[in-house]
């Protein structure tokens, strides 16, 4: 799984992650969690950065309000955790599959 | 709108109450000066405050943009300290080394209740606002806790 | 992630900004009790809060709305002073006690729905 380091989010580049795509049998279980996982991760990505900016300005002085920008760094931070989650199942279901011995 | 500028607000009030205080205080002292560096009687200090433009206009332009970032100020500060010029009062005692040809001697038109009434005025004031940073305070500690 | 975009959280943070502004007014109000002239200001409180909670139901939430600071007027019915203040210290004290108490159940309840969704994330983790 390739990370990009160079964006203010950790980004996990979706188009790394389906290696199963080879088998049809996965390939309609694949197309859900690929779909979610691409819509978490960028939403993780828009609400990461929204949070950063939230943040930025309340530490500058006078722009976000404190409550702003702490539920803005709490929407990001479970956003990234569900993320993560939904990452984790697909990265499980994979190894199970592959696990597989005929 | 920042929670923040409520200590700024409130510190302007704190501040023009307190300088309040300083002119009755100084007024009260100085009720029976009949000599000055000027010479005559003391003369009673009185402050005017203003409040920090937060005119309809500013607001309605806030309105009308929605994103309203820059907050009026709307504190208060304190516009001027003058001099009363009522004249002063005119006592009889010729005995007094401030007595005039005629044996009048000039004391400041102060009068003393209304100082005090003044003072303790503006000791309640300055009490609501340090409670009013109080409330700022408690509000932002507050809003912490969403991050747990 | 129609999980994070709930109502719930939208209406809570709305209710936060608006109790936010309104703390703002009432201590410029405060700190302006003894200024000649000045007149009270607030917003309608019940009024906004009451909008954000129908806009929230509302599906196509109008998110103009969300950012717009309320309203601010003149509050009606209060006796001017021969100064010309009429900024009245026992409504300015009541209101901001009320004002604190709410920000703060608001920050409650914001923190027992964040806690909620975690647990719904957490949730499937042990398998």
């Amino acid at each position: 799984m390739a990370i990009d380091f160079s964006s203010p989010g950790l980004r996990i580049l979706p188009a790394e992650l389906p290696q199963a795509a080879a088998t049809p049998a996965e390939s309609s279980a694949e197309g859900t969690f690929g779909e979610t996982l691409k819509e978490a991760v960028g939403n993780v990505e828009n609400l990461g950065l929204d949070a950063h900016y939230k943040v930025a300005s309340l530490l500058q002085g006078g722009g976000a309000d404190v409550h702003d920008a702490m539920i803005a760094v709490e929407k990001a931070d479970l956003s990234f955790q569900l993320m993560l989650q939904v990452r984790n199942k697909v990265v499980q279901a994979y190894q199970q599959i592959a696990g597989m011995q005929f | 709108m920042s929670l923040f500028s409520l200590f700024q607000i409130s510190g302007s009030a704190l501040n023009a109450e307190r300088q309040r205080a300083e002119v009755a205080t100084s007024n009260l002292a100085n009720a029976e000066t009949t000599r000055t560096a000027e010479g005559g009687p003391y003369k009673r200090h009185m402050l005017t405050f203003n409040s920090q433009p937060a005119s309809q206009f500013h607001l309605l332009l806030a309105d009308s943009l929605g994103g309203g970032n820059t907050p009026p100020r709307g504190g208060v500060r304190v516009g001027s300290v003058v001099e009363d010029n009522t004249p002063p009062l005119q006592r009889y005692e010729p005995g007094h080394p401030d007595a005039d040809a005629d044996g009048y001697v000039s004391y400041p038109a102060i009068n003393p209740v209304q100082e005090m009434v003044d003072l303790m005025g503006a000791e309640r004031s300055y009490e609501l606002n340090a409670s009013a940073v109080q409330a700022a305070k408690q509000m932002i500690q507050q809003s912490l806790q969403i991050l747990k | 992630m129609s999980l994070l975009d709930n109502p719930v959280i939208a209406a809570l943070s709305r209710a936060l900004d608006l109790t936010a502004q309104r703390q703002v007014l009432l201590t410029q109000n405060v700190a302006n009790i003894d200024t000649p002239g000045y007149h009270a200001r607030d917003i309608d409180f019940g009024q906004e809060l009451q909008r954000a909670l129908s806009s929230a139901e509302d599906e196509q939430g109008d998110q103009d709305e969300a950012g717009r600071p309320a309203l601010v007027r003149e509050v009606p019915g209060l006796v001017e002073r021969p100064d010309g203040n009429n900024v009245n210290i026992d409504r300015e004290s009541l209101l901001m006690g009320q004002n604190q108490l709410q920000f703060q159940t608001d920050v409650a309840l914001l923190r027992s729905e964040f806690s909620r969704l975690q647990e719904a994330i957490q949730g499937g983790s042990t398998q």
